[in-house]
């Protein structure tokens, strides 16, 4: 049958040597690993991991944008976001799907999120305050999913490969409509120009962190790289993306809250100060600014669909006692 | 497990799967999963029990080949799905008639010999459930008019450069 059950699935221990090498051999030349094929044990642990945590962080992130689909200031400002979202919810389910094929089920997974024993990216516990938000979360937020998304549509599991490419695809359109909306306000009146300007301090850093911490700092990085799984580490993204940005942000007259950014002539890059390592380290640990409303929420959207799924499963069953 | 076809005369291609409590339901997460872009012409859901799979590494000693025995009952439809690229989907290569899912698989792999699979399935066609044609503008067409899902809608790149450009000529005047 399609991906594993979880008996068959190798928990601990050491693998065999020589499927080990085989394995490896795969992913040297290029091949992608698909549900059916061996794995170690280690490589499903860690792409569960990884692929659900990325799946709950789809779901959550809906979450501060949702806010402002019934105060967005157009018709057209309101589809675009009531769209984006809706792609969101889409992506959580592709990538759940991917995850599935390891042997892991939806439920366990979605239990997992709600009783806080998953994590989602940090990103989506800092609140959306006004509505340059909106846009900031766009062209900062999902441009930097969309470089760690691009490395990982490259992984060297099929299923999330191909979840990857997909939502790379979908997430062109979200960073797009978000830029245009940073371009619009800055270049707007003295009131959009400050919101705007707001919205930039409060999630530059952030943003930031979106890329996890150090390499030095990052103790899956190498077996993740070994096994094609991450084919860039932590801290070439974050340059990548601060390269990428901040000429772009100054352009439109922005100012980035980091008093030591300056461009480096002869590296090309544009080196940034230190991050604040011990906010990131709070907020993963759940004491971030809404850490425990995000989840409040996803716990009352998972309780009053109750109903629904109860509904829906006594129709089937009716149904089928029907044929 | 769902199945979409973009445009009439192309496979259809695997794209992943919905949870639903019965096929019906099934098409329709699907649509609303799957459909939101690019747009279909035909969608196709299966449950995921009623794929049979054999990847290229499980076949490559000849064994399992080697070990199907021939099945007695009816033969029935089984639709044939083949992973073509390493980076494609599973796409829809044809159907054989075979009495049980091994046998199916088998006569799969001895027909479609013209292309390098990675990974093949089969599944019966009886327990498949298409969109039919006459459904596909009602489930369908709401993904052709959205227009702002299309990055290109976002004339960003030609905003930025107004912008550069401006300040570039101010910086000259000043």
């Amino acid at each position: 049958m399609y991906g594993a059950s979880v008996d068959e699935v190798k928990q601990d221990g050491a693998e065999d040597p020589q499927k080990l090498a085989e394995f490896e051999a795969r992913i040297a030349r290029g091949e992608k690993i698909e549900p059916g094929d061996w794995m170690p044990a280690d490589y499903r642990k860690q792409l569960i991991r990884m692929i659900s945590q990325h799946a709950h962080s789809e779901i959550v992130g809906m979450l501060p944008e949702g806010a402002w689909i019934t105060r967005a200031p157009s018709l057209k400002r309101k589809l675009i976001l009531l769209a984006k979202v809706q792609d969101e919810a889409g992506h959580g389910q592709y990538l759940y799907h991917a995850a599935e094929t390891l042997g892991i089920s939806r439920e366990e997974m979605v239990d997992m999120l709600l009783t806080g024993a998953a994590k989602y990216s940090n990103i989506f516990n800092y609140p959306t305050l006004n509505w340059a938000d909106i846009g900031t979360i766009g062209w900062l937020v999902d441009g930097a999913a969309i470089m760690n998304q691009t490395m990982l549509a490259r992984c060297s599991y099929g299923p999330y490969s191909r979840a990857m490419v997909r939502i790379c695809m979908e997430e062109n359109f979200h960073k797009k409509q978000g830029q245009e909306q940073v371009i619009l306000l800055s270049q707007g009146t003295p009131e959009q120009r400050k919101m705007m300007q707001d919205a930039i301090t409060r999630w530059w850093w952030p943003t930031l962190m979106m890329f996890g911490p150090h390499d030095t700092d990052s103790p899956n990085s190498p077996l993740l790289v070994r096994w094609g799984i991450k084919t860039r580490s932590n801290d070439e993204l974050r340059q990548d993306f601060v390269n990428q940005m901040a000429p772009d942000l100054m352009a439109l007259g922005l100012t980035l809250p980091d008093p030591d950014l300056k461009y480096n002539e002869a590296s090309g890059n544009w080196e940034f100060g230190e991050i604040d390592w011990d906010e990131f380290w709070r907020v993963v640990k759940g004491d971030g600014p809404l850490n425990a409303d995000r989840m409040a929420a996803r716990r009352k959207a998972h309780e009053d669909g109750q109903w629904v799924r109860e509904a829906l499963a006594a129709y089937a069953e009716k149904q089928q006692a029907l044929n | 497990m769902v199945f979409q076809q973009l445009a009439s005369g192309e496979p259809l291609v695997h794209n992943g799967t919905v949870h639903a409590p019965d096929i019906e339901m099934a098409l329709l997460n699907g649509r609303d999963v799957f459909v939101r872009r690019p747009t279909a012409h035909a969608l196709w859901v299966t449950p995921v029990e009623c794929i049979f799979t054999r990847t290229r590494e499980e076949l490559a000693d000849g064994r399992w080949l080697a070990g199907v025995q021939a099945s007695s009952g009816a033969a029935e439809a089984w639709h044939v799905f083949g992973k073509l690229t390493q980076q494609g989907q599973l796409e829809q290569l044809g159907q054989v008639q075979a009495a049980s899912a091994e046998e199916a698989m088998k006569l799969a792999i001895e027909t479609y010999t013209q292309h390098e699979i990675w990974v093949w399935w089969v599944f019966p066609v009886a327990q498949t459930l298409s969109s039919q044609p006459e459904e596909a503008a009602a489930l369908f067409s709401f993904s052709e008019t959205h227009d702002f899902k299309n990055q290109a809608y976002y004339p960003v790149i030609t905003l930025m450069r107004e912008i550069r450009n401006k300040k570039q000529a101010g910086g000259k005047r000043g």
